[in-house]
């Protein structure tokens, strides 16, 4: 396929570099590359998993993917219980505010959902 | 201006750059088999190297681009340094440059296929590639790590690369806005995202690849390694005839003549069907390169 060629402009080949790249550079800059991964791949990050472990990096990667970010400020307080089924109604309430109001605030600020299955999170 | 050199209207293209121009569709063709999830096997934990949304129902590895703008988000939060993204993107990165963009990139592929549409094409100032790296730097990183700091999670925030990208709108906003319409639930994504794939969709069909060339972060970073990959073209003056059949193949308007392991290269190894411009890895050996073995000039 050749198309309208585009003029040449005064451009002497023989003065032009020949922009051969050496070895050295790319080389080391791949080992580096190849170092990264095989850390990244054994990498465990400072973030919590919800059953109580700490996240791989692989793990905090799919979680971006699948909604699986659970932030600490974003976390609903538990259910209160239900009030039409029981005559201690009441009472459990009562137990539900005073356990609400004296719970303490969650250890962590993000952890990973490694079940979470978002189909987008964006 | 016309061109005064005697060869240049009668030089053809080498056999190798026919090879080439012929090859490289099959070989984007065939990435789609990588990019897209053979065999069910889902591996968002690892990102991949080139743009393909992983919110996408068939996408296999992850957002590379996605990856880095939710590291900068939790940046407020936790320091974590993504050493997979870093390891994947360094490693092709000084391996072969941005020849994943040319040969392997499915949103690249796309842009190409478009491209294919016969109509005017408006050409871009050089100049117009630095914005990538504007995109890379202030969408990617900056954005998300100030919205971080304010509290706002990465998936909560109103602009983000991912609300802006024509791929996420493309790959993952119609599958679930056409469920979501299927359904009864009415149209899933926004109009301001379904006006920006309609507004990608006709700037492809004017302007070649005009993603990569203008936005893309990720063609960005891959083409800083062009000026060291162990894969790249080189220049051979005995085979120069000043036909300029290099900058006339050339569609992303590189000054292929003067420099071509440059930024705004995407590696589509078009301008080496003159033969001067010779594919080849560099070598430890005399610190040299090794052009590959070419067939005669047909």
């Amino acid at each position: 396929m050749l198309r309208k060629r585009v003029p040449q402009p005064p451009v002497d080949p023989a003065r032009r570099d020949l922009e051969r790249h050496d070895f050295w550079p790319g080389f080391i800059a791949a080992i580096i590359g190849a170092v990264l991964l095989f850390c990244g791949a054994r990498h465990l990050t400072g973030v919590d998993t919800v059953e109580g472990s700490t996240a791989s990096e692989a793990q905090l990667t799919k979680a971006f993917s699948a909604g699986g970010l659970q932030y600490a400020d974003q976390t609903p307080p538990p259910a209160p219980p239900r009030l039409d089924d029981s005559a201690a109604a009441a009472e459990a309430l009562d137990r539900w505010a005073r356990q609400t109001a004296n719970a303490a605030p969650p250890t962590w600020k993000v952890r990973v959902d490694t079940g979470a299955k978002k189909a987008c999170p964006t | 201006m016309e061109c005064t050199v005697p060869e240049c209207k009668q030089r053809q293209p080498t056999e190798l750059g026919r090879k080439l121009s012929r090859l490289r569709p099959l070989v984007q063709t065939g990435f789609l088999g990588v990019w897209l999830a053979p065999l069910g096997q889902w591996l968002h934990g690892i990102p991949g190297c080139v743009f393909h949304c992983y919110s996408c129902p068939l996408s296999a590895f992850g957002c590379p681009v996605g990856i880095a703008a939710n590291y900068a988000a939790l940046l407020p939060v936790t320091l974590e340094v993504p050493y997979l993204l870093l390891g994947v993107l360094l490693l092709v990165g000084a391996l072969g440059g941005s020849i994943v963009c040319g040969w392997a990139c499915p949103f690249g592929f796309l842009q190409d296929l478009l491209g294919r549409v016969t109509t005017r094409k408006i050409a871009l100032p050089g100049w117009a590639g630095h914005f990538r790296f504007v995109v890379l730097v202030g969408l990617v990183l900056l954005l998300p790590a100030v919205l971080g700091f304010k509290g706002i999670p990465f998936d909560d925030q109103v602009v983000s690369i991912c609300r802006l990208c024509p791929a996420g709108a493309l790959e993952a906003g119609i599958p679930y806005s056409l469920q979501s319409l299927l359904a009864g639930n009415g149209w899933l994504m926004s109009g301001f995202k379904t006006g920006l794939l309609i507004a990608f969709f006709g700037a492809a069909l004017f302007i070649h690849r005009p993603w990569c060339r203008i936005f893309c972060p990720l063609g960005g970073f891959l083409s800083l390694c062009n000026r060291f990959s162990l894969f790249h073209l080189r220049f051979n003056p005995k085979e120069c005839v000043e036909c300029n059949l290099c900058r006339t193949r050339c569609q992303l308007g590189v000054k292929v003549d003067q420099k071509v392991n440059v930024s705004g290269c995407i590696r589509c190894l078009e301008c080496a069907t003159c033969g001067a411009l010779e594919p080849c890895f560099a070598f430890p050996k005399n610190d040299a390169t090794r052009p590959r073995k070419e067939p005669s000039a047909s």
